[in-house]
């Protein structure tokens, strides 16, 4: 671990002033604040060192943004009111950075030469959420379609959280993203949701055909 | 080990509820709330100290390797509990929180909603596991306000009632069907 810090900081980006919005940078840093937990758990999950390295390159994208939102808010500040209203903004700001910290050390488990973290995906499997692994079959519903088309998340209730695509990761998964057989899912959610999800990506089933009973 | 293991996942949801809570506290600038993720930080203070003992009876039994990875990781679920702490810390200081907070958390990817059980909905005296909210929306209950007390980290068990102030996260895209649903305007999912 001590080799790996080493390493970073001779590799550590200058970063310059460029005005930026505020807004819009907190909002990425919560997005990504959310996203880069997901994603260390499923390092973890899937003993995956790809997932790891993704992990620590938005920690780094993290730290770039905290200083930009920083700089941002000093040169934004005129009044007292101002400047207590931002240390507020700041504050958040931080702490999503720290929370990008935190799954960064979380991932690093995988790095470990210790068999035993091979034991963590039992662990986690009892957790309210968990994560799972879905491939596409050719017969599957969702072959060629958008994900927000699909409204994957509003139907089933998972969350993809990273894709594998023959030996290409993808981890920036929005709407736009178009499906394809024998694409590799890595979702979050509750069991039935994931298990549903599964009936139309590996089972062909017909999608949004699965019609939950709700008894009163 | 399979205390451990439960303290473990424990510390996980909870760190994760805290976070979501954070958030939820600072969007609807609500005290209580923001004191909730307090206390539930005091929580998770005491699992990891469990932890932490767990972890250590471990080394006794000959398995160092494996008690070295359960505190790393409780480590960085602490570490996250520590941090959803300071974000409702804002809400806790009386300073008038900034447009731009409340803006940024509106814009994204996954919305915070507030909405009131209304007595026609369908998921009136229902447990939380019956009504498909999660699986069907994506949609995660938060806190519920029962009359004055909240409920954070409602179980599926939890049954709702009429009137109640339902805290949720969840897909932008739900956020429309699940005001109908809590508002009684659909009758099923």
């Amino acid at each position: 671990m001590k080799r790996n810090r080493r390493k970073k900081r001779s590799e550590l980006k200058k970063i310059k002033y460029r005005p930026a919005s505020v807004s819009e940078l907190l909002t990425q840093m919560k997005d990504v604040s959310e996203h880069i937990v997901d994603l260390a758990y499923s390092a973890l999950v899937f003993d995956s060192l790809e997932m790891k390295e993704e992990v620590d390159t938005l920690e780094e994208k993290m730290d770039e943004y905290l200083y930009l939102i920083r700089m941002n808010c000093m040169l934004a500040a005129r009044s007292t009111e101002d400047a207590e209203q931002l240390s507020g903004i700041l504050q958040v700001a931080s702490a999503a950075e720290g929370i990008s910290d935190a799954a960064s050390d979380i991932a690093s488990i995988v790095g470990s030469k210790s068999k035993y973290r091979l034991l963590l995906p039992m662990v986690l499997k009892d957790a309210d959420e968990s994560i799972q692994r879905i491939r596409i079959t050719s017969d599957s519903c969702m072959v060629s379609k958008k994900i927000g088309k699909l409204k994957v998340e509003e139907i089933t209730g998972t969350r993809i959280i990273a894709i594998k695509r023959r030996f290409v990761w993808r981890y920036d998964i929005d709407g736009d993203v178009r499906l394809l057989e024998d694409d590799i899912l890595f979702v979050r959610g509750v069991k039935d949701g994931i298990d549903e999800l599964r009936l139309y990506a590996e089972k062909g089933a017909e999608w949004d055909s699965y019609r939950r009973e709700v008894s009163s | 080990m399979s205390e451990t293991f439960q303290t473990l996942i424990k510390m996980k949801d909870t760190s994760e509820l805290m976070v979501d809570l954070a958030y939820s506290a600072l969007l609807f600038n609500n005290r209580s709330l923001a004191e909730k993720v307090h206390s539930l930080e005091d929580y998770t203070d005491k699992l990891y100290s469990k932890m932490i003992e767990l972890a250590l009876d471990m080394k006794k039994g000959n398995e160092p390797e494996m008690a070295k990875i359960l505190i790393r990781l409780a480590t960085g679920i602490e570490a996250i509990a520590d941090c959803a702490k300071e974000i409702a810390d804002v809400v806790l200081r009386d300073i008038e929180p900034h447009p731009v907070l409340k803006k940024s958390i509106k814009e994204s990817d996954t919305g915070i909603f507030l909405n009131k059980v209304h007595f026609k909905s369908i998921i009136v005296d229902m447990p939380i596991g019956k009504t498909g909210i999660a699986q069907e929306m994506g949609i995660w209950i938060l806190a519920i306000q029962q009359e004055s007390r909240w409920i954070v980290g409602p179980d599926e068990n939890s049954i709702l009632r009429s009137g109640d102030i339902l805290v949720t996260r969840g897909p932008t895209g739900s956020k429309k069907k699940f005001a109908k649903l809590t508002s009684g305007k659909i009758r099923s999912l």
